[in-house]
């Protein structure tokens, strides 16, 4: 796939790159893992052996940064079950922009029409 | 045998079932979005379809990259909804169509092309949110059996347009010989554009929205004709799941009429909406 700007394809280099980050927002999708999580974040991400720079990224979330690392959206959303965030603010903090501003700039004004 | 009854295409937005969840759907917020399905249910509703074949993409919810099909087919005999993190939703499980499903493997292995079967798994609201637009929500049993195909449009390398496009050649096919007397709708879900990830997260096209909606029923080879990287570039990242509709588009006539379209934008983070195709 050619590169398009500022669009990170999930293609082997993610799935590589972010397996482990990604198998652990995958293990959120159970109601004891989801407590295990908010019980102790350390001990639960210490079970998927995480790099130094994702587990920061995971424990920081920094939602930019565990895209670059590998991460795919719709398995990192997990954490935001957790420790609720909007997606619009997820969108926002990859944009590099605040709620507000990405609201305005990227989404634009409601329309409808049939 | 079996008879096709018309095509649907729509969004499939968790935030649509969440609304729905909350009772928001009559809200100021919500409603321009919901008052677009009118029409679509109602047609549905005369339409009495036995079987729903709902074409539409796992989000990371019952599949993971351990091992991901290309294409996937559900045989089961019910389909409960999966805990996508924050519980299952308090809908009713989603009877299969397991004897269309049996046909429609062997129609599909057939004519090579070669889905997963999935005789035991759950489904995520890229089924769920379609069924509720297009049947309602209802308290007890849904009106209709399931026929679930998943496509992979998560992790790359994901299918082709023509071959989604291919994939629904073959399911009129299989629709056209299945013994019996059973109506079917063929439901393309998923998009319209929106990109979830990277720094052009947020973007929406809303010309492309509009053009895709006015032109699916008319100029599909418009579409077809497109590559991935076209998807992505012109719809957004994760708008490239349109590319599902064209497995319900394949699997009609050339000639169809546009019954209803209807678009909302943003809705969420994407553009919105739904198109009602009949066979001419």
């Amino acid at each position: 796939m050619p590169e398009i700007p500022d669009s990170p394809m999930f293609d082997r280099e993610g799935a590589i790159r972010g397996y482990r980050l990604n198998k652990m927002a995958m293990a959120l999708s159970t109601p004891e893992n989801r407590a295990a999580f908010l019980d102790d974040e350390a001990a639960f991400l210490d079970r998927f052996q995480l790099d130094v720079e994702t587990r920061e990224a995971v424990v920081n979330r920094d939602w930019q940064e565990m895209i670059r690392l590998g991460g795919n959206l719709f398995y990192i959303l997990k954490l935001s079950a957790i420790d609720p965030i909007p997606l619009i603010h997820i969108g926002a903090a990859q944009a590099g922009m605040s709620p507000e501003r990405f609201k305005r700039e990227r989404l634009g004004e409601k329309q409808w029409h049939t | 045998m079996a008879h096709l009854v018309g095509g649907l295409g729509t969004s499939h937005i968790p935030s649509i079932g969440v609304a729905l969840d909350r009772g928001q759907d009559t809200g100021d917020e919500w409603k321009p979005f919901f008052d677009g399905y009118d029409f679509p249910k109602s047609w549905v509703a005369e339409q009495k379809p036995d079987i729903a074949v709902v074409i539409f993409n796992d989000h990371g919810n019952v599949m993971f990259l351990d091992r991901l099909p290309t294409f996937a087919l559900g045989v089961a005999e019910r389909y409960e909804p999966v805990d996508e993190g924050w519980g299952p939703r308090d809908i009713p499980d989603f009877e299969g169509a397991e004897d269309f499903s049996w046909f429609l493997a062997d129609k599909m292995v057939e004519r090579h092309f070669d889905p997963m079967i999935a005789r035991e798994i759950e489904v995520d609201h890229g089924l769920q949110v379609p069924m509720e637009l297009f049947f309602g929500r209802p308290i007890e049993a849904w009106p209709v059996r399931v026929v679930p195909i998943w496509v992979n449009t998560l992790q790359y390398p994901i299918p082709t347009p023509q071959r989604c496009w291919e994939l629904g050649k073959v399911l009129r096919e299989a629709i056209d010989t299945f013994p019996g007397d059973d109506r079917v709708v063929v439901m393309g879900t998923g998009g319209l554009s929106h990109q979830l990830q990277g720094a052009r997260a947020g973007f929406i096209n809303r010309d492309a929205d509009r053009e895709w909606l006015e032109t699916i029923g008319s100029n599909p080879e418009r579409w077809t004709s497109m590559s991935r990287e076209d998807y992505v570039e012109v719809f957004g990242s994760e708008g490239a799941e349109l590319i599902m509709w064209l497995v319900m588009r394949g699997c009609m006539n050339s000639k169809v009429s546009l019954k209803h379209k209807h678009y909302v934008v943003p809705t969420s983070m994407t553009g919105a909406g739904c198109v009602v195709l009949e066979n001419c």
